[in-house]
């Protein structure tokens, strides 16, 4: 088997008194794609960001490549090779493409790579090179998705973490984002994507993790988690 | 040079400039035009924190404030001239940037222009009730010249060639900065900082860059204006008016442009002038900046630039 890429144990996040996850745990180990499923408020987009460097661990450790990364800052993590491309995108509306991925590449040590990458990015997604000099808020959603994805990739990653990727796309969009993701996991890259679809999640994962409130309350191979009664318990509330 | 500054808006605008204050031989013209270019230093220098970077300090009145005192504490306690007093202006502003931006950076949006705000208050309070800086009265600069360092004139027309001269430095400065890796990041973390941050941008770094930039020039502001006028209290160096001026100028012409502060303060310095001398009252300005603020929140958050760029946008669309 693999080597493991990353490994979480027992991330606690907190807000002042609030709580944003209590007791997460999980693996990602090299090659895969890892889903994080769960409710709405329980833990996944806190947890993503607690190993970007972007929250606090109040407790817990995080490792990457057999390194203890929590209490790094973002820019040591993104340097190390994990990329986050949040939810939303959140791009740079005001500057072109270009500069988005540039932005994207801040991390980047061997400034030489710069060209490479960025025709890389335009390789997997040619409509973007159409539109360099375009600026980011002229483009349309499934041109954002790809910008974030381009954004996210220009730094080199190792991991690559998605927030709620597919979330306000047209499923002929979503279709074309989940074969992107599938040839750039054939390519060797790691994924860990927090997805609210269950079915987009577990048709790419090999392995899925589950939260409920703050809490991994669920870890397997993917096919099977899709079989679970707990599955929908977690989703849906204790009542079913 | 066409890639420093291009248009050729640019050359007019920088003509009309040097001839200005030629155009007039009213002594009162005069002395505006001077105080409008020394007003677009301090929201020039206040646009590198709080335009580029999109930090809003609304308590710049500070490094304002240090540079005047620095000026004529220099004059009164050593005997100095007064603008020998820049340089130490200058390193008490890094020390306060230091000092107060790295805890304050780690606050974002309102609460870190609430900090601002309280900093300046702070720093009002403590100058007057210390007796060594001359407390509530505050400080005289030499009342004639003993030599030419003293730069005291009786026209308008030498402090207008100074303030041109390190507006234009600090001009391009900025026009440098613009083109640089550090502009591109101050703008990420203007625009979106959470996402420079996640993208490895270490945010609070240049932060704290921009500070030391924006406070120093702010305190060179702070000099001149000292070295003009001849006499700060707590009041004219860190009264909480700097800061909003500072403030208004760059948001009216856009703040995060190269040439916004300036604009905005060549149209809010002579109305202020104009209201003042019409009116006597000193309010009447500020009833203005009231009615600006709300106009520009409703219909052009970008200030006149972006108007601008809106208008021209539509005539080529016409044209086309």
């Amino acid at each position: 088997m693999s080597p493991i890429l990353l490994r979480v144990s027992g991330l606690a996040v907190r807000y002042g008194d609030l709580l944003g996850v209590g007791e997460v745990s999980l693996e990602v180990f090299e090659g895969n794609a890892v889903a994080l499923l769960g409710a709405n408020g329980a833990g996944k987009t806190t947890t993503l960001k607690a190993i970007a460097g972007l929250e606090k661990a109040s407790a817990g450790e995080i490792e990457f490549a057999g390194e203890r990364i929590d209490g790094k800052p973002a820019y040591a993590i993104v340097g190390r090779g994990i990329a986050l491309s949040p939810e939303g995108w959140r791009l740079f509306v005001q500057q072109t493409v270009e500069q988005n991925l540039r932005l994207g590449a801040t991390a980047l040590r061997e400034r030489a790579r710069l060209g490479e990458l960025l025709d890389r990015v335009f390789a997997l997604f040619p409509q973007l090179g159409q539109r360099r000099r375009q600026r980011a808020g002229t483009l349309s959603g499934g041109e954002r998705q790809m910008l974030a994805l381009g954004r996210a990739l220009m730094s080199d990653p190792k991991l690559l973490m998605l927030d709620e990727p597919s979330l306000g796309l047209a499923p002929a969009v979503v279709d074309s984002l989940y074969e992107t993701l599938a040839r750039l996991r054939a390519s060797g890259l790691t994924l860990l994507l927090a997805e609210q679809s269950l079915e987009l999640a577990l048709e790419i994962a090999d392995t899925a993790f589950v939260l409920e409130t703050g809490r991994t309350v669920l870890s397997g191979p993917a096919r099977e988690i899709a079989e679970r009664p707990e599955l929908a318990r977690a989703y849906l509330g204790a009542a079913l | 040079m066409k890639a420093l500054f291009p248009r050729a808006g640019f050359a007019a605008g920088a003509l009309l400039l040097f001839a200005a204050p030629f155009l007039t031989a009213n002594p009162f013209y005069q002395r505006v035009a001077a105080l409008t270019l020394l007003a677009a230093i301090s929201a020039s220098a206040w646009n590198v924190i709080g335009g580029y970077a999109g930090q809003v300090s609304f308590g710049h009145s500070v490094y304002f404030g240090i540079g005047a005192y620095a000026a004529l504490l220099a004059y009164a306690k050593l005997g100095w001239p007064p603008i020998a007093g820049l340089p130490f202006g200058i390193v008490a502003s890094f020390a306060l940037s230091i000092v107060v931006g790295l805890p304050s950076f780690r606050l974002r949006g309102h609460y870190f222009s609430m900090a601002t705000i309280a900093i300046a208050a702070l720093a009002g309070i403590l100058v007057t009730n210390w007796d060594f800086v001359g407390g509530a009265i505050g400080v005289m600069g030499p009342a004639r010249a003993r030599s030419f360092a003293d730069l005291l004139f009786r026209s308008s027309l030498p402090y207008y060639a100074i303030f041109l001269c390190v507006l234009a430095i600090l001009l391009l400065f900025t026009r440098l900065l613009q083109k640089s890796r550090m502009g591109f990041y101050l703008r990420a973390i203007g625009s979106d900082e959470r996402v420079a941050q996640s993208l490895g941008v270490p945010v609070r770094r240049y932060k704290l860059y921009a500070l030391l930039i924006s406070g120093a020039f702010t305190s060179i502001a702070g000099t001149l204006y000292a070295v003009m006028v001849g006499f700060v209290d707590p009041n004219s160096g860190f009264g909480i008016l700097i800061s909003v001026n500072m403030v208004v100028m760059a948001a009216l012409g856009g703040a995060g442009t190269l040439f916004g502060p300036l604009i905005g303060a060549a149209i809010l310095v002579p109305l202020g002038e104009a209201t003042n001398a019409l009116w006597g009252a000193r309010g009447i300005a500020y009833v203005a900046y009231g009615v600006i603020i709300m106009l520009l929140a409703r219909f052009s958050p970008g200030g006149l630039a972006e108007l601008g760029r809106f208008i021209v946008k539509g005539w080529r669309r016409r044209a086309a």
